[in-house]
C-alpha cells in the first residue's frame, strides 16, 4: 500500500502534486507570518500621527516606560482633559467611541500592538534609562495613524542589541544576556 | 524511500510543516488577541506598572493580624504582613496567605438567593430591592424578642452594630461562635483567668521572655488563639544563644500535635490526668525550693500521678526540677481543657505560674489588655450557650435566625442537631459569602462582600501587651453583586424601626465607632481632624495604645484553694481515648482554599482528606494497614476514616483533624463522583462528638472513648513524604 | 565553612567562587513547620495546585517543603527538626550539565541556578539528577482545568486566574519549574535601586517564604557582602549545608543546634 503510494509519487504527475502540496504549505505559512505583522483593529482609529504632530510627548500620555516596566494605555479621562476642550470632539464619527465610553462610563478595550510573550519579563525602565528613544524600537510614531511594530520582537533582535551595547565590559555583557535577566 | 526525496530531506520537510503549524496555531493574531481595558479614572496614588498596597485586617481567624494587600491594576496579588501592627509586625500563617484564595474562588455566591427547600441546592436569584424588602420585613414582623443573630467570631463592627440593634431594639443580643473557640475552650480560659485576676479575659503567656515553657496540649504553634503572635513568642525562646536554643520546651499531650513536635520533651500522658500532673509538679517545685507545700498542691501524691498518667516518677520528678531551676510558664490549652475537668486543668496549671511567681512579670502570665472601645471581653458563647440557643429555637421561640460569619450546621456536633433546630425556626436569613452547609439550610443568601472587599474593624483579643483596634478597609472593589451585612441592617432596620440605628453607611457606623479615639492620648497616631483620623486609621491598619495595657494579678488566693484532684471522666464505651484537634494548615474554616488544602499537614504530611492517627504498635495487633479505612463509633455517631499509622501516638488513643468533611462549601471542599454529584471530601469528628460539659460550659470534645471497627476497604491518602520503606512499604522484595 | 577549589579540580572550572551573590539561612531550631511560606511561595509565584489524586502520584508543585523525620520509637519518639527544602541554587549544580536543551543554565549576573520555561523541553533529567529532589514537574495544564471555571455567557471564567503574580511566567503542561530565590523581587529591588543610583541595601527586600514566616526562621540576602545578615548566620557555627560532599555548592545554610 505505502509502496504504491511511493511509485505513484515518483511519476512527474506525482511530483507535481508533491510540489503544489509544499508549495500550498508554504504560502499559507507565509500568510500567517505576515498577519502577525498587522496591526490589530482597535475600537478607535487613533491616529498616532496627529497627536505627534501636535507634539504631544510619548512620555506624556505613557508616563509609566520612564518610571516601571509597563508603559500603560492612558485612562480615557486623560483623552477626555483635552478633548473636551476640542469643538470637533462633539461631531467627529472617529471620536464618537470615546465620547460614549467617558459618557457611559465604560472602559475602551485597547488591542496592545507591542507584546512579547507571557515568559518574557520586559521592563521598560531600564531602556529608557540607558538613553533608548521610543521610536528606536517602536518606529515613527509621526508616520502612523494605529500603532504598528516596525519589526518583529524576538530574542535575536534583542540580543543584538544588547551586545551591542554591552560593548566590552564584561560586567554588563553578563547581565544584558543572562537567561535571568528576561526569563522567570 | 523514494530517490526524489530522501529521508533526510523528508524530515526536513517535516519539520518546516510542523513550523508552520506552530504559526499557524501558536503565533498568529488569535492567540495575541488579548484586549487592555485601562482605568476609566486612574486614581492619583496609582502609577502605571506599578503595585498599590492596602493595609487591611485579616479575618481568616479572630486572632486580626494586620495585613496589607498588593494589588496591581484593580486586582489583589499577594498578602503581606503589616509589619508595622504590634500583633503579628509583618509575618503571616498559611491562611491568611490563602485568603485570596477565598476571594478569588469560583465557589462565591454571587447574588442574593431565594430557596424554596431548604437543603436543596437549588435557588432562585434575587435582586437587592426585594432581598431589603425580605429582610425589612422579617425585623417589623415578629417581635423582637422572636429574632436572634447568630455571628462568626470576627467581623467586630458586625458585632458591635447588631449589639448596637439589640439595645435599642430589644431583639435577641447576637450569640458568637466558631469551632475555634470550641477547640480552644475559650470559655474555660476566660473562667480561669477570671479566678486569677478578678477579671475575665483571655490569658496571655509571654513565652517569648520565659526560660522554659511546659504546655498541657496547648497548641499555640497551630491555631491556638493568636498563633503569628504565640510563633513569634516560640522563636524568642529558641534562638539559639551559643550552639544551643535558649529556651527549654515541654509539652504534655497524649497525642503528639505539631506544637509538641518542637519540644524538648514530649510527655505522652494519659488522657484526664492532665489537671493531676500540674498538681504533681506544682508539689514537686515546693518540696525543690523547700518551702510549704501550698494547699493546691497538698492532695496529690506524685508517686501515685505518675502511676495514673501512666509516666514515669523519674520523668515527673526531673521535670520538675527543670520547673524549679528555671524562669518557668505553664500554658493551659487544647485537649487538656476539653475533658470533663477542663478548668481544673486550666487552674491547676495558672496555679503552676503562680507558685514560680511570674503573674504579670515578663515571661509570665497577663491578662490580655481589652481592645481600644471596649468595656469588658466579649468571648464567644461556650456550646452550653449554644446549647440553650438550640432549645430555644426548638421551642419555637425564635421565628427570625440571621446568621453570618460562621458555618454552625458544620462546626457543632451532630449530636446537637442543629439542622433540626434551624426546621423549627419560620425564617432562617445567612449572609454568606460561600454557600457552605448553613447557607444551604436556609431561606435566603444574602451575599456579604469578602473581607477584602470591604470595611471594618478587628479588636485583638490577645497575643500582644498593647490595645490594639486594627482597621480593614477595601483593598478591591466587590467582584459580584454582594452587598455589605452592616449596610443592609442599617437599611432595613431604619425601614422597620424608624431611626433605631441613624448611621448613612457602613462607613459612616465605622467613624462614629472609632472616632471616639482621636481624644485618647498615647495612641499609635494622632490627628487633629476626623477625617484625617480615619484616613490614618484605615491607612496604618488601625490604632493602638504604646504602653502596656495587661492587668496583673490582683491578689490571689489560687494556691490556697483545694484542687479537684480528680482524674477526668469519659463518656462512652471502646478502647481508644478519642482526640480530634483542628487540622493546623486548614483552621476552621479552609477547606474551600484549594492551596490549603494542598499543604502538607506538618506531622502526617497528608494532604485534602481526613486520616485517623493510630500507634502502629496497636494497629499491628488489630491487623490494621496505613490507609484501611476503619469505622469510628462513640456514643452519639459514627464516621469512617483511613488510617495513618503515626509514632507519636499513645497505643490507647487516636486523633482525628478537624476542617474536612464538608457536603457543601464549593468545590474544593467537596469531592465529586464520575457523575458529577457532590460527595463528602473527608470525615467530620463534630459528627463523632456526644454533648459533655466541663465545669465552664465548654464541650469536653476529649472526654470520649470510642471503638473501632475495620471495614475491609481501603482509601490511599494523598501524602507528601513518600510511602518507600515506612513501615515496609513498597519494600516487597528488597 | 572554606571551600579549597583546588581540590575541586575540573569542576573547578566551571565552578564560581564558592560563596556566591545570593543566599538563604534558615534556623531549624525556630521552625514551627507551620507552612506558611510554602502558602506564602505559592501564592507569589503562580504555582498550581494539583488535586487530591495528583498529589497522591507525587505531582504537587511545592517549590518549598517542610522535612520531617522521626527519631526513635514510642514513647521515646522525637520528631527531628523541620527542615524547609528549597532548590539550594548549587554554585555547581547537579541539575545544569544533563539538560540537552539548556534549559537549565546558571545565571552568571545573579548566580542562581536558572530554569527557562520557554526553552524547557520537559525531559524531567535535571529532576532526576537533583538530590535535593526540589524540582516539579508540570504534569498538566493546571491552571486551565475547566474544572476550576465557572460558565459565564457561554465562555469558561477562571475567577483564580485574577490573582496571577503579573512578574511570574504561568507555566503551561510539560516544563519543569523549581525555586527562583524569587528572582522577580530581586530584579525589582535592584531596577528600582538603580532609579535611585544606590546599591540594593541589606534587608531592603527579600523573598515570599523568608516575608512571611512567623517565627522568623529564614533570612535572605547577599552572601557576599560580609557585613549583611545573611552572611553572617551563615558563617554561624551551627550552619550546616546539605549534600556538601556532593560539591553541589549550595547556597542555603541550615543552622542547627550542635
Amino acid at each position: 500500500m505505502l509502496k504504491n503510494i511511493f511509485d505513484w509519487l515518483k511519476q512527474p504527475l506525482g511530483l507535481i502534486a508533491v510540489g503544489i502540496f509544499f508549495l500550498s504549505v508554504f504560502s499559507v505559512a507565509l500568510y500567517g507570518i505576515s498577519t502577525t505583522q498587522q496591526a490589530p483593529a482597535q475600537p478607535i482609529e487613533f491616529p498616532h500621527k496627529t497627536h505627534v504632530g501636535f507634539g504631544i510627548q510619548c512620555l506624556y500620555c505613557h508616563p509609566g516606560a520612564s518610571k516601571g516596566p509597563a508603559a500603560g494605555i492612558p485612562s480615557q479621562a486623560k483623552c477626555w482633559a483635552c478633548h473636551n476642550q476640542i469643538e470637533k470632539t462633539q461631531t467627529s464619527e472617529l471620536l464618537a467611541p470615546l465620547k460614549n465610553a467617558v459618557l457611559s462610563g465604560e472602559s475602551i478595550q485597547w488591542v496592545p500592538v507591542a507584546i512579547v510573550p507571557d515568559f518574557v519579563q520586559f521592563n521598560h525602565r531600564p531602556h529608557i534609562a540607558a538613553g533608548k528613544n521610543c521610536e528606536e524600537c517602536h518606529g515613527d510614531m509621526s508616520q502612523v495613524t494605529i500603532a504598528e511594530n516596525p519589526q518583529v520582537f524576538n530574542m535575536g533582535w534583542c540580543l543584538d542589541c544588547h551586545l551591542k551595547n554591552a560593548g566590552d565590559d564584561v560586567e554588563k555583557k553578563t547581565k544584558l544576556t543572562d537567561c535571568g535577566t528576561c526569563h522567570y | 524511500m523514494s530517490e526524489q526525496v530522501s529521508r533526510r530531506d523528508f524530515l526536513k520537510l517535516a519539520g518546516l510543516g510542523a513550523a508552520t503549524t506552530a504559526v499557524l496555531t501558536g503565533c498568529g493574531p488569535a492567540s495575541r488577541y488579548v484586549t487592555r481595558e485601562p482605568y476609566q479614572q486612574m486614581p492619583e496614588y496609582n502609577l502605571v506598572g506599578h503595585s498599590t498596597y492596602y493595609a487591611t485586617t485579616c479575618r481568616e481567624c479572630a486572632a486580626a493580624c494586620g495585613i496589607v494587600v498588593r494589588t496591581y491594576q484593580g486586582r489583589a496579588i499577594k498578602v503581606e504582613g503589616n509589619a508595622n501592627h504590634p500583633l503579628n509586625l509583618g509575618k503571616t500563617c498559611a491562611r491568611g496567605q490563602t485568603s485570596l484564595q477565598g476571594l478569588y474562588n469560583p465557589d462565591r455566591v454571587t447574588d442574593p438567593i431565594k430557596r424554596s427547600v431548604r437543603g436543596d441546592v437549588a435557588s432562585e436569584t434575587m435582586n437587592w430591592d426585594d432581598a431589603l424588602q425580605v429582610v425589612t420585613d422579617a425585623l417589623k414582623n415578629h417581635k423582637p424578642s422572636e429574632i436572634a443573630f447568630l455571628l462568626g467570631t470576627s467581623a467586630d463592627h458586625l458585632f458591635d452594630l447588631v449589639t448596637d440593634l439589640a439595645n435599642s431594639t430589644g431583639v435577641n443580643a447576637p450569640v458568637r461562635f466558631g469551632a475555634l473557640s470550641m477547640f480552644e475552650a475559650r470559655a474555660t480560659l476566660s473562667k480561669a483567668a477570671e479566678n486569677l485576676f478578678g477579671q475575665a479575659g483571655l490569658p496571655w503567656f509571654d513565652i517569648a521572655n520565659a526560660q522554659a515553657v511546659f504546655s498541657f496540649g496547648a497548641n499555640f504553634l497551630e491555631t491556638w488563639i493568636s498563633p503569628v503572635s504565640y510563633t513569634r513568642g516560640f522563636s524568642n525562646l529558641r534562638k539559639a544563644e551559643g550552639l544551643k536554643p535558649r529556651g527549654q520546651f515541654v509539652q504534655f499531650e497524649s497525642r503528639m500535635s505539631a506544637t509538641g513536635a518542637r519540644a524538648d520533651e514530649w510527655v505522652p500522658l494519659r488522657p484526664g490526668t492532665e489537671a493531676l500532673v500540674a498538681l504533681a509538679i506544682g508539689k514537686l517545685v515546693a518540696e525543690h525550693h523547700g518551702m510549704e507545700v501550698p494547699k493546691i498542691f497538698s492532695g496529690v501524691d506524685p508517686a501515685e500521678v505518675a502511676e495514673q498518667a501512666d509516666i514515669e516518677l523519674e520523668a515527673l520528678e526531673h521535670i520538675a526540677k527543670m520547673f524549679a531551676e528555671a524562669k518557668s510558664i505553664a500554658v493551659p490549652g487544647g485537649a487538656a481543657l476539653g475533658q470533663s475537668n477542663g478548668l481544673a486543668v486550666a487552674e491547676a496549671v495558672l496555679a503552676l505560674n503562680v507558685l514560680a511567681d511570674n503573674i504579670g512579670k515578663a515571661g509570665g502570665v497577663y491578662l490580655s489588655p481589652l481592645a481600644p472601645t471596649e468595656t469588658e471581653y466579649q468571648r464567644p458563647a461556650s456550646i452550653q450557650e449554644m446549647k440553650a440557643l438550640i432549645e430555644k429555637m426548638n421551642a419555637g421561640e425564635i421565628k427570625v435566625l440571621f446568621v453570618h460569619g460562621g458555618n454552625p450546621v458544620f462546626e457543632l456536633p451532630l449530636a446537637l442537631n442543629i439542622r433540626g433546630a434551624l426546621g423549627n425556626v419560620e425564617q432562617v436569613i445567612s449572609f454568606a459569602t460561600f454557600p457552605d452547609e448553613t447557607a444551604l439550610e436556609s431561606d435566603y443568601v444574602f451575599p456579604d462582600h469578602h473581607f477584602l472587599e470591604g470595611w471594618g474593624y478587628q479588636r485583638v483579643a490577645t497575643g500582644v501587651n498593647l490595645p490594639v483596634l486594627s482597621g480593614a478597609q477595601p483593598v478591591v472593589s466587590p467582584l459580584y453583586n454582594t452587598r455589605s451585612t452592616v449596610d443592609v441592617l442599617l437599611t432595613a432596620s431604619q425601614a422597620a424601626f424608624g431611626n433605631a440605628l441613624p448611621f448613612k453607611d457602613e462607613v459612616e457606623f465605622l467613624h462614629s465607632k472609632v472616632i471616639a479615639l482621636m481624644g485618647e492620648a498615647g495612641g499609635s497616631f494622632s490627628a487633629t481632624d476626623e477625617e484625617s483620623f480615619m484616613a490614618s486609621f484605615q491607612q496604618y491598619g488601625g490604632w493602638w495604645k504604646k504602653s502596656n495595657g495587661t492587668t496583673s494579678a490582683s491578689d490571689s488566693n489560687v494556691l490556697d484553694k483545694t484542687a479537684n484532684a480528680e482524674v477526668a471522666e469519659f463518656a462512652g464505651e471502646g478502647e481508644f481515648f478519642l482526640v480530634p484537634f483542628v487540622s493546623p494548615t486548614l483552621g476552621e474554616a479552609g477547606a474551600n482554599k484549594p492551596w490549603l488544602q494542598e499543604l502538607a499537614d506538618s506531622t502526617t504530611t497528608v494532604m485534602w482528606n481526613t486520616w485517623v492517627e493510630m500507634n502502629p504498635e496497636t494497629a499491628h495487633h488489630q491487623g490494621i494497614h496505613n490507609d484501611d479505612l476503619i469505622k469510628i463509633i462513640s456514643e452519639a455517631g459514627e464516621i469512617e476514616v483511613p488510617v495513618y499509622l503515626y509514632p507519636a501516638i499513645r497505643p490507647d488513643t487516636i486523633a482525628i483533624p478537624f476542617g474536612q468533611g464538608h457536603i457543601a462549601y464549593g468545590r474544593y471542599a467537596t469531592t465529586t463522583d464520575e457523575n458529577g454529584n457532590v460527595l463528602q471530601r473527608g470525615a467530620n469528628p463534630a459528627d463523632l462528638l456526644s454533648i459533655h460539659f466541663n465545669e465552664a460550659g465548654d464541650l469536653a470534645f476529649a472526654g470520649m472513648k470510642v471503638r473501632i471497627e475495620k471495614t475491609g476497604r481501603t482509601k490511599p491518602l494523598s501524602r507528601l513524604e513518600s510511602r518507600i520503606g515506612v513501615y515496609n512499604e513498597g519494600m516487597e522484595g528488597h | 565553612m572554606k571551600i579549597d577549589l583546588n581540590l575541586v579540580g575540573a569542576k573547578g572550572a566551571i565552578a564560581e567562587a564558592a560563596e556566591g551573590k545570593w543566599g538563604m539561612t534558615i534556623d531549624q531550631d525556630v521552625c514551627t513547620g507551620c507552612q506558611a511560606c510554602v502558602a506564602a511561595c505559592a501564592m507569589e509565584n503562580n504555582l498550581s495546585f494539583v488535586g487530591e489524586e495528583d498529589a497522591g502520584y507525587g505531582r504537587t508543585q511545592h517549590w518549598i517543603r517542610i522535612e520531617r523525620f522521626w527519631e526513635g520509637e514510642y514513647p521515646e519518639i522525637k520528631a527531628t527538626p523541620n527542615q524547609p527544602m528549597l532548590c539550594q541554587q548549587c554554585g555547581h549544580a547537579p541539575c545544569e550539565p544533563v539538560c540537552p536543551v539548556f534549559a537549565t543554565p546558571h545565571s552568571d549576573a545573579e548566580q542562581l541556578n536558572l530554569q527557562v520555561y520557554n526553552r524547557c523541553v520537559g525531559t524531567r533529567y535535571c529532576a532526576n539528577n537533583c538530590p535535593y529532589q526540589v524540582r516539579s514537574f508540570n504534569w498538566r495544564d493546571y491552571h486551565i482545568d475547566p474544572f476550576h471555571a465557572n460558565m459565564v455567557d457561554g465562555k469558561l471564567v477562571f475567577a483564580l486566574h485574577n490573582q496571577f503574580n503579573p512578574d511570574v511566567t504561568v507555566r503551561r503542561r510539560g516544563v519543569m519549574e523549581k525555586c527562583t530565590f524569587c528572582i522577580q523581587r530581586i530584579h525589582k529591588a535592584q531596577d528600582t535601586a538603580k532609579a535611585e543610583g544606590r546599591d540594593v541595601f541589606d534587608g531592603e527586600f527579600t523573598t515570599a517564604c523568608a516575608q512571611a514566616c512567623p517565627a522568623d526562621a529564614i533570612t535572605f540576602g547577599r552572601v557576599d557582602h560580609h557585613e549583611s545578615l545573611v552572611s553572617q548566620l551563615s558563617h554561624h557555627e551551627r550552619g550546616v549545608k546539605h549534600l556538601e560532599e556532593l560539591n553541589t555548592l549550595p547556597r542555603v545554610t541550615y543552622l542547627k543546634g550542635a
